[in-house]
């Protein structure tokens, strides 16, 4: 009876452990969002927009040109090393990057997030039933401007690249259909031409804070059509040659220069009595400085946030300015002298060629431009009641003239210099808190730190890593009407290009140009002072064609204080920064390699880019 | 029984261990390939320095879109790669101040050589020197081959304190520093565009100099004369 038992009940079990076997595990997993809940209510859709204007490919402080660890460059997480800046690898800035070394990119190739604006293009509308009035269109013109703000991403790095506009799927479709060739670079401008014509016919005109509106799009439009007519006209001209190049996936004919210049001029317009340059503060100098802080901006067209609780916040405050003056971190990229004379050289020299002596430091730095002043912290400027007291050495006593000291070998000359700020040669520290050290590149090695979206209202105490929330500004009206203005120069309408530039220089406190200043040098010497640090200036160096020139083994600049202990004085010496670094763009790097791994699989993204 | 049962285990074991072989029937990168790149009708090498153009490879019999490798020229104008798989190959020369020349294709295995017949853009001749304390002056003549060349961006020194001298191997207080831009044809270099003075050489040293001029083409190459070896006196 027993054994019966047992058996029984064994076989019971064995019966039930079956039969549960049965159920088939057909749950609606909880940690996915369905269709049904992203399109069935604003809310969804904003969870999901959120995603994709979170991948967008803004080149914002955490951006990293040369990607990091094999990672993409772009919305890297725990990223604090914003010295890795594009502008301190071609002259803007010199930083730690070894030369030029930013050429090859990382291979961006971001079609998973462009599946993503295609999935939401063609779904959306079979749930229009759920919106009112014109909110459809209004969420489709947005997915435009971000699929054109992805391809303009792709077209400014590869030329040429193939053109997705519908959601592909495997297995329903095969490998071979899967593979889409290049389509040609002047096909991908207009493309997103195009995409940004749709985004701001549908787009309204006011949007809530990170979110597209029309005149975004149009901003994006007026700077996408700007460099297509720029690579036309002067990438006819400076060339490498290749298969790729016959084939028309990199390059545009020249002839198609005007159109699209004309286009980047008409979408600028659009933008005319909306936006307007930010002058809150009378004070021209201050002004400029808090155009970057002030969140209420008129300028402001398209801007990122960041915050302490989302984890989003970064760290330009702790490392674009000495530890001297943060909590924690370093400083590694300072604005070369060759930057800083843009707006004029520096008169530091009397007329027989001596170096003027100065009571102060900031004494040299009087009557500059106030945007330059804005945009960078001179010796002897303070933040966070820290002066920078930069200095690169000790004088005993000096004669002679700037220029034979400076041409004189190192070795021969009577100064003092030491790695560390606090060593003293009788009574007077060799250099300053905040450089110039012969030793490291934690103080500055050209005289000079970056001032612009630096927060000068934070204490001290607050400056570490991951602490700043500082705003990054993606469009705002003064690069319109820089696009404006150089678009204009380019196709013969003057008038209109310097109504716009002195629009700039105003605000600046810069003097106004004149009809005979409307030149090309001279409106991209505007651009790159007023968008400096803004990651602008090595693209446009590219679609100018003349990095290979500006950066033909070029070596940059500082400007070096010197205190003179016989005469109590500082002089200042323009020289070498101190790591004497070599900066070479090869023509090559005008388009980037297409990514081998895409190369391996997908055979009709071939012929490569020339020369690689 | 138990000895049985141990015999089988024994064996499990040794059919085991001797699945883990993997006996790898492919050829090793057991091929070579190499020769010289010549000045066509000089019956020497080509003037050029480390790494200033490529031979690129192309495997053909592996993929019809192969991912290319490159082999850098020497200094003497040189190349060898001893570690290629053997196939079918397309080989062109990429970079380099020379006319183009048609790609070949060729099968390369053990040992096998090749030699390239370039004609240079320009052939830099009658290089002069005069040293006068630590002061040197350089003088040369350009000669085109075949007429319709870019054109010249500058023309510069190259020193350096080995044989192995010239763009991307110079000390470049001596050689960038004198660089001279001058943006015309080679017809046009006058008189004082092929003198170039290099001051303040340290006395008492040994340099290797040479001259190059570097033309507007797709990768900035430069054509260069023959090294010169200079002993700056003593002071």
């Amino acid at each position: 009876m027993k054994t019966i038992n047992r058996i029984s009940i064994f076989l019971i079990t064995g019966i039930l452990v079956i039969m549960g076997s049965c159920q088939k595990l057909d749950v609606v997993p909880n940690n996915l969002l369905s269709d049904d809940q992203i399109f069935s209510s604003e809310a969804g859709i904003n969870v999901y927009l959120a995603q994709v204007y979170r991948k967008l490919p803004i080149e914002d402080f955490t951006y990293r040109p040369a990607g990091r660890d094999g990672q993409s460059g772009f919305n890297l997480h725990h990223e604090w090393e914003h010295f890795w800046h594009s502008g301190a690898a071609c002259g803007e800035m010199v930083g730690p990057w070894g030369g030029m070394d930013i050429g090859g990119g990382f291979g961006y190739w971001p079609y998973k997030d462009i599946r993503a604006v295609n999935y939401f293009i063609e779904t959306l509308p079979k749930y229009s039933a759920n919106f009112a009035g014109n909110k459809v269109n209004e969420l489709l013109g947005e997915a435009y401007f971000l699929r054109a703000y992805y391809y303009f991403a792709l077209a400014k790095r590869y030329g040429g690249v193939p053109l997705i506009a519908v959601t592909q799927n495997y297995p329903d479709q095969s490998i071979e259909e899967l593979q889409v060739p290049r389509n040609t670079e002047e096909d991908t401008w207009n493309f997103i031409g195009n995409d940004c014509d749709q985004a701001i016919a549908m787009l309204p005109e006011t949007n809530v804070a990170e979110r597209a509106n029309k005149y975004a799009a149009a901003a994006l439009k007026s700077r996408a059509m700007l460099y297509a007519g720029s690579i036309a006209k002067y990438g006819s001209q400076n060339f490498v040659d290749g298969d790729a190049r016959a084939m028309g996936f990199v390059g545009i004919a020249a002839e198609k220069a005007d159109g699209f210049f004309q286009k980047a001029i008409e979408a600028a317009k659009q933008l005319e009595g909306k936006y307007s340059l930010y002058s809150a503060n009378t004070n021209k100098e201050q002004n400029y400085a808090d155009a970057f802080l002030d969140d209420k901006s008129p300028e402001n067209i398209l801007v990122r946030n960041y915050s302490i609780p989302s984890r989003t916040a970064h760290s330009w405050d702790a490392t674009f300015s000495p530890r001297f003056m943060t909590a924690n971190a370093l400083s590694r990229a300072y604005p070369t002298l060759e930057f800083v004379e843009r707006s004029g050289a520096l008169n530091v020299t009397n007329g027989d060629g001596t170096p003027t002596r100065y009571t102060n430091l900031a004494d040299a730095f009087q009557g500059l431009e106030p945007r330059l002043r804005g945009t960078i912290y001179f010796p002897g400027d303070v933040l966070r009641d820290r002066r920078f007291d930069v200095q690169r050495g000790l004088y005993p006593s000096f004669s002679g003239t700037a220029a034979d000291e400076v041409a004189k070998d190192p070795n021969s000359r009577k100064y003092m210099l030491s790695g560390d700020p606090n060593t003293t040669f009788e009574g007077k520290t060799i250099i300053g808190q905040t450089g110039i050290s012969t030793s490291g590149d934690d103080k500055t090695r050209t005289g000079f730190y970056v001032r612009k979206y630096i927060d000068y209202r934070r204490p001290q105490a607050d400056v570490d890593l991951f602490t700043s929330t500082t705003h990054w500004i993606e469009f705002r009206y003064a690069e319109v009407l820089l696009n404006r203005a150089e678009a204009d120069i380019e196709t013969g309408q003057l008038d209109d290009a310097l109504a716009a530039l002195n629009l700039i220089r105003n605000r600046a406190g810069a003097t106004p140009l004149t009809m005979a200043d409307m030149t090309v040098d001279v409106v991209r010497n505007e651009r790159c002072m007023e968008l400096a640090f803004e990651n602008h200036y090595w693209w446009d160096l590219k679609r100018w064609r003349t990095a290979d020139v500006v950066l033909n083994n070029a070596r940059f600049k500082g400007l070096m204080p010197y205190f003179v202990m016989n005469e109590g004085k500082y002089i200042f010496l323009k020289e070498p920064e101190t790591f004497g670094r070599n900066y070479n763009f090869e023509k090559r790097f005008y388009y980037e390699p297409i990514p081998g791994g895409e190369l391996g699989k997908n055979p009709n993204l071939y012929p490569n880019n020339p020369n690689y | 029984m138990k000895l049985r049962m141990g015999k089988l285990l024994l064996g499990a074991c040794i059919l085991l261990a001797a699945s883990c072989v993997k006996p790898d029937n492919y050829d090793g990168p057991d091929a070579s390939f190499e020769g010289s790149v010549l000045n066509e009708g000089f019956k020497q090498n080509l003037q050029t320095c480390t790494g200033n153009f490529a031979i690129r490879l192309e495997q053909l019999s592996w993929s019809e879109t192969p991912s290319p490798q490159d082999i850098p020229i020497k200094y003497d104008g040189t190349f060898k790669n001893s570690k290629l798989f053997s196939g079918h190959y397309r080989v062109s020369l990429k970079g380099g101040a020379f006319w183009p020349i048609p790609p070949v294709e060729l099968d390369i295995s053990k040992g096998t050589t090749y030699d390239f017949q370039v004609t240079p853009y320009l052939n830099v001749e009658n290089f002069t020197y005069e040293l006068d304390g630590t002061t040197l002056t350089l003088h040369f003549n350009v000669s085109a081959p075949i007429d319709g060349i870019p054109n010249v961006i500058e023309v510069q020194p190259y020193v350096n304190t080995t044989e192995i001298v010239g763009p991307g191997a110079s000390i470049y207080d001596f050689s960038d520093v004198f660089r001279k831009t001058v943006n015309k044809a080679y017809t046009d270099l006058s008189e004082e565009d092929r003198t170039i003075t290099i001051e303040d050489l340290i006395p008492g040293r040994t340099f290797f100099v040479r001259v190059g001029v570097r033309f507007d083409n797709s990768d900035k190459s430069s054509n260069l004369s023959e090294i010169i070896k200079i002993e700056v006196p003593q002071q």
